[in-house]
């Protein structure tokens, strides 16, 4: 099966600037995927690329199907601020955007009801977007995107704006949504990238820089290490003395290198009771995404 | 043309719930009113508060009713125009620095339907208020001066409707290529200071858009040659279909600077 979306040396220059640089990835349909990177590192300048907002320097953006066909009739996009005429309510907004997609005019009216039930705004879908609060603003960003059942939808930050309740609920609608298109979502915040995706984008200065399943990229900067937390200063020293890895220490914790999938934790475990040490705790770590991030997004 | 209907209906609403549809036509309304009623009565209101000496006699000219419509087309040209300018120069580049325009432009939209939608609201607003203007000048005018021949007036608004399909065109053309505050300056500059340019040396050509406005008033002399009328209106109906296909090209090329 073709992907669904095959991009290929996507490049954007604004003079001198380099927004992105020959960035290619695939999106699988059906599947939801996370472009991380520090601010300024092109992931906007990509998704608004996708979006037909902006045109690119060079390179290919290729939609499966239809080659002809106006991209724009089969994704919905929110950005990181979605700005609506105030003067319009969410109903009248949710419907306008429908039947610019191409919605007939009495499906648009039910589609956009039934859209801003779901994302939560089924109360207020009369009142002004005009008095919206932010997190409301987020919800009617997200209805307008879905609102035409697009089949790549993109979004730009689509919880860094929330408050820890409205993150909570958006990251559910979109998992809920995760079931039925593809998602391409940019974001900073790894707890959100960790939750949902099948795929992470690493983008740096423009360029893509890791890419594969969170899996994957977790294995290729896992570094896997044992911790182990004494209850007194001489047991620390006790073990050092005794073990033979390569150790870090730092304050009562000690930390040991663990390169591959070996037999390390057992034999740990088993000098730790051979020897009656006092310990506070032994666990078992692998990096996490926002090690990682620092690893690979920040140079 | 994906998406006229829709936009159009948008552009209305617009016009309707940010009251546009209200103060515009009550500006010319008023200017409408004002201008037969002080020509009318400035010869008693200097006679109250003026200090002229006693047995002076003023020779105010005496007016007709046709000079009214002439004299109302001067405030329209100055403070008409400039409302037209302030009121639309942020129609596209507004929508699109404040990121409105963002969410239409991710839509399978086409941007001849955008432009268009927009081109037709303005023009039906300005018309529509100029007309009432003019039909609230006509009413003062037939109380107070004489009786103006019907078909010389509706000849008249029409020649000048076309002179503000012309400026509407450059307001929104402007608009679609600048930002709001470049876009405000060169349509003043077209529309207002233009004027003065052509008024000044203006006597070495006959056919300009900025001649339909003089032209207009010769609908009620008799025995003026109208073809200078008729080349001006011809060019005018050209440039602004160029106008048109120009904000029509720069709504799509410039569609990458809307905030997103």
């Amino acid at each position: 099966m073709t992907p669904l979306l095959q991009v290929d040396q996507l490049t954007k220059r604004y003079g001198e600037y380099t927004a992105t640089d020959t960035v290619s990835f695939e999106l699988e349909e059906h599947t939801s995927t996370a472009l991380i990177g520090p601010n300024g590192a092109g992931k906007t300048t990509t998704l608004s690329m996708l979006a037909g907002l902006v045109s690119p320097t060079g390179g290919t953006i290729q939609f499966q199907g239809d080659a002809k066909q106006d991209i724009r009739s089969i994704i919905g996009f929110l950005p990181q601020y979605p700005k609506f005429f105030p003067w319009l309510s969410a109903l009248e907004f949710t419907e306008m955007a429908a039947r610019l997609s191409g919605v007939a005019t009495k499906r648009a009216t039910v589609e956009a009801k039934k859209t801003l039930e779901f994302v939560g705004l089924g109360d207020a879908m009369n009142k002004k977007t005009g008095t919206f609060s932010g997190g409301m603003k987020q919800r009617l960003g997200l209805a307008q995107a879905i609102v035409h059942k697009p089949k790549l939808l993109l979004l730009d930050e689509p919880v860094s704006a929330l408050d820890p309740v409205g993150r909570r609920q958006v990251m559910d609608l979109l998992k809920e949504l995760q079931q039925q298109t593809t998602i391409l979502y940019s974001t900073h915040i790894l707890n959100d990238a960790e939750e949902m995706t099948d795929q992470l984008l690493f983008l740096r200065q423009g360029k893509l820089v890791e890419h594969g399943s969170l899996d994957e990229v977790r294995s290729r900067y896992a570094e896997p290490r044992i911790v182990i937390e004494f209850e007194r200063l001489e047991d620390l020293q006790r073990f050092t003395a005794i073990a033979a890895w390569q150790m870090i220490e730092k304050g009562l914790t000690v930390s040991i290198d663990v390169r591959t999938e070996g037999t390390e934790m057992l034999e740990v475990l088993s000098m730790l009771s051979a020897g009656a040490f006092t310990v506070r705790k032994v666990e078992r770590q692998t990096a996490s995404l926002e090690e990682i991030f620092m690893k690979v997004a920040v140079v | 043309m994906a998406g006229f209907g829709v936009l159009l209906r948008k552009e209305w609403r617009e016009h309707i719930r940010n009251f546009k549809i209200l103060w515009i036509p009550l500006v010319f309304i008023i200017l409408g009113v004002l201008e037969p009623i002080t020509n009318h009565f400035l010869p008693e209101i200097m006679k109250s508060v003026g200090n002229m000496p006693e047995g002076m006699d003023f020779p105010w000219p005496e007016f007709r009713g046709e000079d009214i419509f002439a004299s109302l087309l001067g405030q329209y040209q100055f403070i008409g125009v400039l409302i037209i300018v302030l009121a639309f120069m942020g129609t596209i580049s507004g929508e699109r620095k404040n990121g409105t325009a963002t969410l239409l432009y991710v839509r399978p939209m086409s941007f001849p339907a955008y432009f268009l939608s927009k081109w037709l609201v303005v023009n039906a607003l300005v018309l529509g208020s100029a007309c009432l203007g003019f039909m609230a000048a006509w009413y003062y005018i037939e109380i107070l001066f004489n009786s103006v021949d019907a078909g010389s007036v509706f000849a008249f608004i029409a020649t000048y409707s076309l002179w503000l399909i012309f400026v509407v065109t450059v307001v929104l053309a402007l608009s679609a290529w600048l930002p709001t505050g470049g876009a405000a300056g060169v349509a003043i500059m077209i529309t207002l200071v233009y004027q003065i340019i052509d008024a000044l040396i203006g006597a070495y050509w006959m056919v300009s858009p900025w001649k339909l406005a003089t032209y207009a008033t010769y609908w009620f002399q008799v025995d003026t040659s109208m073809s200078n009328l008729w080349m001006s209106a011809s060019v005018t109906g050209v440039v602004i279909i160029l106008l048109m296909l120009f904000g029509i090209f720069m709504s799509k090329h410039k569609a990458a600077k809307t905030t997103v």
